[in-house]
């Protein structure tokens, strides 16, 4: 009997211990926050492999060790997943000079994004469509900025033989109208019956709005679409899917996917590159926003010079997105 | 003497308050216990109400009839089109794909670990089957984009694997480890009796199992499967991922290599990026109740069918049969034909000829050659089955583990474990991912183990059977089946925006609390009503209060049971993306947070979207997968063992 009361009071403490361990974990991290940067020695990874039960439990207490107490400021973003990749890339970098600086973006979408900046649970909005009028309405006081320039890139996969494809095409294939690749001069898919398997955005996306506008020319796209809810969805689709074709911003084409030159007014055939895009001789292309409620004050204000500036605008072109001047 | 008596008297006074007093205490006890357990009801009345609110402008500007029927999802189109028939379509079709997948399987399976498998087989199989629940789905779905999709579309040959057979299989294996625990449970407790019964009369082993054993279990059986079923139609982002999403009804209707989607997906895709308050808004919200509208009636009508299902095991009713049984047999025989033709017509309809007409061979080589064979044979033969059945399940978990491990041991290092996220999570760790998960999930069994207890002890220690218990058992078994996204919409609507408390780490742990309070509610009870009658009424007779027995007494023995349904609980809370996926995590973040107001990183979302945003991380996606995996199945492993260790000292 004793014993057995001893085995349920030690597994009653280790539960406790283990909620308590998290608890402390938040109470050190109370105090004081500084970057986790406790230089830690890397060992051979099979060998921590073993131990990695142990070690994500043990993590918290590792990692929090305070050093000295910063008064920290902090800031919150959310919205587009297009946007995200520049903002956070920013942020990082932005924090490495501002230890005092926390940032914290998230993504969502633009419709989050606009009604989190809206009810002011987060400092600024990340959008990849344009503000609705209903938006505006709602909340007069936005501050719409432009962060940079996004060119949308149609994509296939690799085995794909097409070199380049007419705007018209691409409206007819998301339309329906052309089913096979066939049906497309220069296109074959090898060791397939050339079905073309078109990949889209969900209706809610900043991309897809886009798209749909002035490549669609706002026909609504045929039902066999399938719909992806990233850019890294559509990536990930195309490049295991030898009929398939996509878009997606240029700042995720890879060399898993092959991204296609667009032949238009018969005269000559732009490739979806970031200068093209900068110049205006490709044809589709839009803009990112950063929203704020009101003028951009503080950490917030601070942070969107920050982009716009020339240290910021060398992210905006290395995460593979156009420059604005 | 005079003295004796007034001494007496005060004894009396103070006696009679602190009766009166004790009284009030446990009064006070019961109304708290009450408080909780009518919580469940209220909770899911909330959810309804809110999801209403938020989607009633929808059915007010659609009308319902062409909301339900109608069958183009067009949200973006000029004019909008709101039609929500094929969505529908999807869910059911896929949540059948996956049962005809499932049911065959894990009845097999639990055959086999139940009737079949030596001790130690059964002492490794029964673990192993229970870790595949353990499996975060946004694991599953990871695993299904990349390996599953790819295989059916060289399998099959078609232009692309993102397929209602994918979404079904998929589905079908997660539904798996739920139907096979709870069926084998039903298997087991079959009374020792009937089957020494059978075997005495001469019956073979195998028509014992099929004609007594499995009869006899039916109904846990079948409860088995509804549950099963909750869990397909529940799951969002492993068919997200894996689905297609094309709002297509499939044409024809049972070509399984069409694309298809689903309510659940449908809200995990678009919920994000939709501008809140509009159509589109509210759009998405009429689905979400549609969707707990549907649960309810599976809810609802699986409790029926458990009743009659019951009733017809104990009682013959006397009742006289609507139908003569003359013309009942003859009537059966020629439906039994007719179906039979039905099904071979379909079959060459709908699969290529060889298969069909191998299919019909096989069957109707079974048919007539089955009286030939000696019960021997058919014996082995239905014992190689099975077996075969617990071998696919076992293998099916060997692949998925296997293949995440394989790609996910080199990621994993010291650095990979204790450094917040670089380059978008290219590089960098996932320690404050690992942290953000131990936060939700502490806070959330925190807030759902002292209501979920309270609520069990009510249930079970304070009331009778009757219309409030029924009530609200009702209720938690409706929020037991309630879709892990429809708890992330409100609680993305309630607690994010209505109470303005923003995307926090309390959003995020309120909203995970409400999904597992029927798990810690349903397992407390169990080990509650396990504890014999006979202690209680000792305790009782020996003048202990109703508390005092309840919290002396009833509660200690039980502590393992409620402590395993705690573990399970945090399990499932840590390996869940979407409830929180509005309401509690950023993409990244470099510090921890400094109070419950503030968003965290958490592992499940972390590897989403590094899976499906960030292109070039793959290194770092099966790195996370994989401590994701080891962190949750680590729970089930302990909830396993202390089962396992307290059955034994029970029994010992």
């Amino acid at each position: 009997m004793n014993a057995k009361r001893s085995s349920y009071l030690l597994i009653t403490f280790s539960l406790v211990a283990v909620v308590m361990l998290a608890l402390a974990a938040g109470c050190t991290g109370n105090e004081s926050k500084t970057p986790a940067a406790t230089t830690v020695p890397t060992g051979s990874p099979t060998v921590i492999a073993t131990q990695a039960p142990v070690s994500t439990t043990a993590a918290p207490v590792v990692v929090v060790v305070p050093v000295t107490p910063v008064q920290k400021q902090s800031i919150k973003i959310s919205g587009s997943t297009t946007v995200l990749p520049i903002v956070q890339k920013a942020a990082d970098q932005y924090m490495a000079n501002h230890p005092e600086a926390d940032i914290q973006v998230s993504g969502g979408g633009s419709g989050v994004g606009i009604q989190a900046i809206g009810a002011k649970t987060v400092d600024i909005g990340m959008s990849s469509r344009e503000v609705t009028k209903a938006e505006l309405a709602k909340y007069p006081s936005f501050v719409v900025t432009t962060v940079a320039q996004d060119g949308i890139a149609v994509i296939v996969n690799p085995a794909n033989e097409i070199r380049f494809i007419t705007i018209d095409q691409v409206r007819d294939i998301y339309l329906g109208k052309i089913t096979k690749w066939t049906q497309i001069t220069g296109a074959n898919v090898p060791n397939t019956n050339n079905q073309i398997v078109i990949i889209g955005r969900d209706s809610a996306s900043g991309t897809r709005a886009y798209f749909d506008e002035f490549v669609l020319l706002k026909a609504t796209p045929t039902k066999t679409m399938l719909e992806k809810n990233s850019n890294g969805a559509v990536l990930q689709t195309i490049a295991q899917t030898p009929g398939s074709i996509g878009y997606v911003s240029i700042g995720f084409v890879s060399e898993d996917v092959k991204a296609l030159p667009i032949w238009y007014n018969f005269d000559k055939i732009v490739a979806p590159t970031l200068s093209n895009v900068k110049s205006k001789t490709y044809p589709i292309s839009r803009d990112l926003y950063v929203i704020t409620n009101g003028q951009p004050t503080g950490l917030a204000g601070d942070f969107i010079k920050y982009i716009l500036s020339p240290e910021g605008q060398k992210i905006v072109a290395d995460e593979g997105y156009v420059t604005i001047n | 003497m005079a003295k004796f008596i007034k001494k007496m008297n005060g004894d009396l006074i103070t006696t009679e308050r602190s009766a009166r007093l004790s009284f009030l205490k446990e009064r006070a006890i019961k109304t708290i216990f009450f408080c909780t357990a009518s919580l469940a009801v209220v909770v899911v009345t909330f959810i309804l109400l809110f999801l209403l609110r938020d989607g009633y402008p929808i059915f007010v500007e659609v009308g319902i009839i062409p909301f339900l029927f109608g069958d183009t999802w067009a949200p973006t189109a000029v004019p909008p089109l709101f039609g929500i028939l094929p969505l529908i379509v999807g869910t059911l079709l896929v949540t059948i794909g996956s049962i005809v997948f499932a049911v065959p399987l894990s009845i097999g399976c639990a055959i086999y670990v139940s009737e079949l498998a030596s001790p130690r087989v059964k002492n490794v199989l029964k673990p192993a089957i229970e870790l595949l629940a353990g499996i975060p789905s946004v694991v599953y779905g990871f695993f299904g984009l990349i390996v599953l999709t790819d295989f059916i579309r060289v399998a099959f040959d078609v232009p692309t694997g993102e397929t209602w057979l994918a979404a079904s299989i998929l589905l079908g294996i997660m539904a798996l480890p739920t139907i096979i625990s709870v069926s084998e449970d039903a298997i087991s407790a079959v009374p020792q009796e009937f089957k020494e019964g059978s075997l005495a009369t001469g019956a073979t082993r195998w028509q014992t199992i099929s004609k007594v054993t499995v009869p006899a279990a039916l109904s846990g059986i079948a409860a088995a499967i509804i549950l099963g079923i909750g869990r397909a139609i529940g799951e969002t982002m492993a068919v997200m991922m894996v689905a297609g999403n094309a709002a297509v009804i499939p044409d024809p209707i049972w070509n399984v290599l069409s694309p298809i989607r689903t309510l659940t997906a449908t809200l995990g895709i678009e919920m994000g990026e939709v501008s809140v308050g509009s159509d589109h808004y509210s759009a998405l919200f009429g689905i979400a109740v549609i969707l707990l509208i549907i649960t309810l009636i599976i809810n609802l009508s699986a409790v029926a069918i458990l009743r009659r299902l019951k009733e017809g095991q104990y009682a013959h009713t006397d009742r006289k049969p609507l139908i003569p049984d003359t013309l009942r047999v003859s009537l059966e025989k020629v439906a039994k034909l007719i179906l039979a033709g039905g099904l071979v017509v379909f079959l060459f309809i709908a699969a290529p000829w060889y298969i069909a007409a191998a299919t019909l061979l096989v069957v109707g080589a079974w048919y007539f050659g089955k009286d030939r064979l000696s019960r021997m044979h058919i014996e082995k033969i239905s014992f190689g089955v099975v077996s075969i059945a617990a071998f696919i399940v076992l293998a099916i978990l060997v692949i998925i583990l296997g293949y995440i491990i394989v790609n996910g041991l080199p990621a994993l290092s010291w650095e990979f474990l204790t450094q917040p996220p670089k380059d978008l999570g290219r590089a960098g760790g996932i320690a404050p991912a690992i942290v953000g998960t131990l936060y939700l999930v502490a806070g959330a069994i925190l807030i759902a183990l002292p209501l979920g207890v309270g609520a069990a002890i009510y249930l079970v220690e304070y009331t009778r059977e009757g219309r409030i218990t029924r009530l609200i058992r009702n209720g938690v078994d409706l929020l037991n089946g309630t879709p892990s996204i429809v708890f992330g919409l409100f609680g993305f609507a309630f607690i994010v925006l209505y109470l303005t408390v923003g995307v926090s780490l309390l959003a995020g742990q309120i909203t995970l609390a409400l999904m597992i309070l029927p798990t810690v509610i349903r397992t407390t009870e169990e080990s509650l009503k396990n504890i014999p009658q006979s202690l209680r009424e000792g305790s009782l007779a020996l003048g202990a209060t109703r508390w005092q027995t309840i919290s002396k007494v009833v509660i200690p023995p039980a502590v393992p049971g409620i402590v395993t349904g705690a573990i399970l609980c945090i399990g499932r809370a840590a390996g869940e993306t979407a409830p929180i996926m509005f309401t509690a995590v950023v993409f990244s973040t470099r510090f921890l947070p400094d109070s419950v107001f503030e968003p965290v990183m958490a592992l499940p979302y972390h590897l989403f979207i590094l899976a499906t945003n960030v292109p070039g991380a793959s290194t770092n996606q099966y790195g996370t997968a994989l401590v994701l995996l080891i962190l949750v199945v680590g729970m089930y492993a302990i909830a396993i063992i202390v089962r396992t260790h307290f059955q034994k000292k029970s029994r010992g």
